[in-house]
């Protein structure tokens, strides 16, 4: 599953809302436990001489009811040079993250709890602002969690 | 100009912000109160620990003998208007110092402080007049003179306490604050918290499995028939303690209240307000003890649950074997054993922390109409079950937690429902950690714009 993030970036000072178009090396962005993921990035509409850097990372995070908890398995920061007189430029900034995922913990639709997995692209801007993209995808094949229906008596 | 906005913006799936002003907030909160905690301890330290640090180091001893004595009274009034009354001894001693013959009093120390005049007047009487004493004399001033030394730990203790856990707390947080600075939730999560939470993990993680417990807990009490004896969650004995705790505690204080009370009848100075409080304070006391019995007879009737498993940990799509076992004396009109998974998130409210819990899929292994017991001999079933092929494997993080549990409820006789909870831990399937990598291919494409 694929998600961009869309917007324009303004023209002057720290463009805010860059383009970011993630692409898995699955068709459908499921994965097993143990699979290889190999997830290309590029982002468009941003000076690049204004970001100080980019990470990426492949993580999991919980949402639902109760308190968000992170676990990130893969991490690259990358900081970018800067090469003065800076001219603008638009040209886009791409980069690769990969490695083996784990098994576990699986992605996860339940009621109160749910586990999702992403690959995150944040940009560092000049000035200490940051920007980042999520792009979700899905690890095994859990079904979707309900309440059981109460028992009929 | 544009000002710098101060919170994230999340838009979709996009945020923007200035993670540095939020590190910063954070960092002068408790920088805040680290300084008000360095400050409160500092006074308190030169207020009660210097002076009794130079009372036992730098006074200097001297013979004296008491020549007066009296009571020293301190008066303060609160804020609606009420005076309170407090009394030391007051000794007055004759020593020499330096050369020269000084007359002084010494007050005691604070914990000698009565709020009753008579205990004063008590700890008086052990001071004898004309009697030659060891007395201790302030180098600086010569008229300040004390008649003991020593340390009061518990005085430093209670003075300590408060500025103790602001400083704790500050400078933990102040810690966090500069882990988090300048870098984002997944590099803090990678790097320096990744480390910490590895260090202070609350429940140990099974190797290989990361967010997935432990089940050495669970493995480690062999059974008599299967292979593992199954420890109990019984929220039924969380209770009883929990009622024996109040009512022990409650019990106490209705005590220490009633002892107080009957001097004061005895002394001729009855206190009805006191009274008047003790009457429902014993009701209360008095049903907190029965209701204590009452869990203690159930427990004690319906007897223990025992569940023995053929192996452990478990894997969707298994089979298992179990032994369920019941003791006690009490028939059932049904019970039933069941597969559940139950979600369990924890997040604050306001000042509370809170934990909600939603079951997710609750299976009936086995249920029974109308179990009666057999004297001496324990209802007994060998049962088998299979844990569902797709089944969520068991996780745990800090605030999120999907257990999976042996669930036996009864319906017993005259009693309210039994309920004993036997916690499992399930991996992922075999399968699915065993389909290796898929080949490298690339699939462009654009998804849904957030």
């Amino acid at each position: 599953m694929m998600r961009t993030a869309a917007g324009l970036a303004p023209s002057s000072s720290p463009p805010l809302s860059p383009q970011v178009t993630v692409d898995f090396n699955v068709d459908d962005g499921n994965y097993a436990p143990g699979d290889n993921i190999r997830a290309r990035y590029r982002v468009v509409g941003v000076d690049r001489h204004a970001v100080t850097a980019i990470e990426q990372s492949v993580a999991w995070y919980t949402e639902g009811k109760g308190e968000e908890d992170l676990g990130v398995i893969l991490f690259e920061r990358k900081p970018l040079e800067r090469v003065e007189p800076e001219p603008a430029s638009a040209e886009p900034l791409v980069g690769v993250i990969s490695g083996k995922l784990p098994p576990s913990p699986l992605s996860y639709e339940g009621v109160i709890v749910k586990i999702r997995w992403c690959v995150r692209v944040r940009l560092f801007f000049v000035g200490g602002r940051d920007f980042v993209s999520e792009h979700v995808f899905f690890l095994g094949d859990v079904p979707v969690a309900r309440p059981p229906e109460p028992a009929v008596s | 100009m544009r000002l710098p906005s101060f919170f994230s913006k999340k838009r979709g799936e996009r945020r923007t912000g200035l993670p540095a002003w939020g590190s910063l907030g954070e960092a002068i909160y408790y920088l805040v109160l680290l300084t008000a905690g360095l400050v409160i301890g500092g006074l308190m330290l030169t207020g009660v620990a210097v002076s009794e640090w130079r009372i036992n180091n730098q006074f200097v001893e001297a013979s004296g003998r008491l020549i007066g004595k009296g009571l020293a009274r301190h008066t303060t009034t609160d804020i609606f208007g009420n005076r309170r009354q407090s009394w030391r001894p007051a000794i007055l001693v004759e020593y020499q110092a330096r050369g020269k013959l000084v007359r002084s009093w010494s007050s005691g120390r604070l914990a000698e402080t009565s709020s009753q005049r008579e205990t004063a007047i008590a700890q008086l009487a052990q001071w004898q007049l004309n009697r030659p004493v060891s007395c201790w004399y302030d180098p600086d001033n010569v008229t300040t003179v004390v008649l003991k030394r020593g340390y009061n730990w518990w005085l430093w203790l209670l003075t300590l306490l408060l500025p103790g856990a602001l400083v704790a707390f500050g400078s933990s947080g102040l810690l966090h604050a500069a882990g988090g600075w300048g870098r984002s939730e997944e590099r803090q999560a990678a790097e320096v918290w990744g480390l910490l939470k590895r260090l202070t993990r609350g429940m140990p993680e099974a190797s290989g499995f990361p967010a997935i417990p432990a089940c050495d807990n669970l493995v480690n009490s062999p059974g008599t028939v299967l292979r593992f004896r199954l420890p109990t969650e019984s929220p039924e004995a969380w209770t009883l303690l929990g009622s024996g705790l109040f009512a022990g505690l409650w019990n106490a204080v209705v005590i220490v209240l009633a002892i107080g009370a009957g001097f004061d009848v005895a002394g001729g100075r009855a206190d009805w307000w006191l009274l008047l409080l003790l009457a429902p304070f014993t009701l209360v006391g008095l049903l907190a003890i029965g209701l204590f019995f009452r869990r203690l007879l159930r427990v004690t009737a319906i007897g223990p649950s025992h569940l023995e498993i053929s192996d452990h940990p478990l894997r969707p799509g298994g089979s298992y074997e179990v032994l369920l076992s019941q003791a006690g004396s009490v028939a059932f009109r049904r019970l039933e054993l069941r597969l559940e998974l139950e979600e369990q998130a924890t997040f604050r409210q306001g000042t509370d922390v809170r934990t909600e819990r939603q079951v997710v899929c609750s299976e009936v292994i086995r249920c029974w109409n109308r179990v009666e017991p057999l004297p001496g001999t324990p209802f007994e079933a060998e049962l088998q079950f299979r844990v569902p092929p797709r089944a969520m494997h068991s996780f745990h993080s800090t605030h999120n937690t999907l257990s999976w549990q042996l669930v036996l409820r009864g319906q017993p006789d005259h009693w309210p429902e039994l309920k004993r909870v036997f916690p499992l831990v399930i991996y992922p399937s075999d399968t699915t950690a065993a389909m290796g990598a898929a080949p490298v291919s690339w699939h462009s494409g654009q998804g849904a714009a957030s």
